[in-house]
């Protein structure tokens, strides 16, 4: 193993951990843009975590369906990158979206559900994209495989763990939603820009 | 540690059910109902049959209903729920958020025949067993709609003079209902001279938070405290004057023939200077949208400053 995969890997399950942990942390937010809106009822907390599940899928399968372009880490690096474009947007647009959705549909599971999809779809479904490709990366004979695809994935879920923890007893109790999703933005966009740095060619 | 103590608790009062709970022994279930947001418990103990939610291992009494006399207010700080009516300038139409076993509601519409009375409740559960055990039923100047208050207000162009607040989920009150957006939309829904009444549990640090919320959008605020409870009454413009409230309740005791006199609660009117910080902390952080810790606040114990 060369030096410079050895960073390069260590940085993927570093980034594996952070967006893993923005992603849970944005959905918990997620809610804190909703209740407002739509009530703070179990529907909608229904349709967060439905919109966020196939947020994942959708990033799974995309990210899989890359694969045979042979991605790099700069690829994953361009949409995290989007996804923090993103989140930026979110805070100075979320109320007008929100009020168009509950004045065009109501506030039942359509308005939930289309209310979640706007806010968590398109972020999540890129930061989705990472695991597939990071285990592509990461993997360089086929008996590596599945323990390559064992450590992306439970980093990532510990980072899930971290982030739905942490913003839930930490951020939202002591700064507000719209700095987080900020702080979230800029996070995104540091792992990104770590992720553009020059590691070798593959 | 949150996470583990709440499990822990959730998993204790499962396996060891209403049992218990203190003081649940001379009472007799009638009914239990898990609903979409409630584990809902109705007990009877002749002649009162009283709602309750489920918490951990806590029981939240709801409300209580005297099954002899529709028009009992057996929860002490329900009475004060009604001081409103002696500063509200008309009394055409009464708006309620947070039903539950709808007590206040149902003796506003008793004894005010000519005010069309609305409650919102968000619980569907809440409000079926309200009409099975509560009495409650439909009438021509009495309604109760199942919504979510902050949306209800939001849609709704009606415009109230009085309405009453009282949104809590045993212990919790839902954030959206908390911050000063929402109490902006409240004042958009007032009518002239309308006033706004809200039940806030005062042992918490999330009292002095709502209270200061509240402040931010209606300049004046009398306390009425009742049991464990407070009752807050906030209106626009300047301080009104205790004779001047006096009249009012005076005429509308005689007026409306109400069992709980206004005149008699005015005695335990407290107006609150939010700017002293004697009463509420100065360091309370008003409520937002954005920014609304109120699972937080609502876990660090008030002390230090004395309530009048």
């Amino acid at each position: 193993m060369t030096s410079r995969f050895r960073v390069l890997a260590f940085t993927i399950y570093v980034v594996a951990f952070i967006v893993g942990g923005v992603l849970m942390g944005f959905e918990m937010l997620g809610s804190r843009y909703l209740f407002p809106y739509f009530g703070g009822g179990i529907g909608t907390w229904a349709s967060l975590i439905s919109t966020v599940l196939c947020a994942l899928a959708i990033g799974y399968f995309a990210g899989s369906a890359m694969i045979a372009r042979h991605p790099s880490q700069r690829t994953i690096g361009v949409f995290i990158l989007i996804a923090a474009g993103y989140l930026a947007c979110v805070p100075a647009t979320a109320d007008g979206v929100m009020e168009k959705i509950l004045s065009g549909l109501g506030d039942g599971p359509a308005a939930t559900l289309t209310a979640s999809t706007a806010l968590l779809l398109v972020p999540l479904s890129l930061l989705g994209t990472f695991s597939p490709i990071a285990v592509s990366i990461l993997t360089r004979s086929a008996e590596e495989a599945g323990r390559v695809a064992g450590l992306v994935y439970g980093v990532s879920t510990i980072g899930n763990v971290v982030g739905t923890l942490l913003t839930t007893f930490t951020l939202i109790p002591t700064i507000g939603s719209r700095a987080i999703t900020y702080i979230f933005a800029l996070t995104l966009a540091c792992c990104a820009g770590v992720l553009f740095l020059p590691f070798g060619r593959r | 540690m949150v996470i583990r103590s709440v499990t822990f608790g959730a998993i204790a009062s499962a396996l060891v059910g209403i049992a218990a709970a203190p003081a649940q022994d001379s009472r007799n279930l009638l009914e239990s109902k898990e609903s979409l947001y409630n584990n809902i418990y109705v007990y009877e103990q002749p002649p009162y049959v009283s709602m309750t939610f489920g918490h951990n291992r806590r029981i939240y009494t709801e409300s209580v209903y005297n099954t002899r006399d529709d028009r009992d207010l057996p929860v002490e700080y329900t009475r004060f729920m009604t001081a409103g009516l002696m500063y509200a300038k008309d009394v055409h139409s009464v708006l309620e958020i947070g039903f539950g076993g709808g007590r206040t509601s149902w003796y506003l519409h008793r004894f005010l025949p000519n005010v069309q009375v609305t409650s919102v409740e968000l619980d569907p559960t809440v409000v079926e067993l309200a009409r099975k055990y509560f009495g409650i039923k439909e009438e021509p100047n009495f309604q109760v709609v199942n919504r979510d208050g902050r949306l209800f207000l939001q849609e709704s162009k009606e415009h109230y003079d009085l309405i009453l607040i009282d949104a809590y989920r045993g212990p919790f009150v839902p954030f959206h209902l908390l911050t000063k957006e929402f109490y902006q939309i409240v004042r958009e829904h007032l009518a002239d001279g309308g006033v706004v009444a809200q039940n806030v549990e005062p042992s918490t640090m999330l009292f002095d938070s709502a209270v200061k919320t509240i402040n931010a959008v209606f300049p004046q605020l009398d306390f009425y405290r009742a049991d464990g409870n407070i009752v807050t009454v906030a209106y626009d413009g300047a301080e009104r004057k205790p004779e001047d409230l006096a009249g009012v309740a005076r005429d509308r005791d005689k007026a409306y023939g109400l069992r709980y006199s206004l005149l008699d609660m005015l005695s335990q009117r407290r107006h609150i200077q939010i700017a002293g910080g004697n009463v509420i902390d100065p360091s309370a952080k008003v409520l937002t949208d954005d920014f609304a810790p109120v699972e937080t606040l609502k876990n660090i114990e008030r002390h230090n400053r004395k309530l009048p």
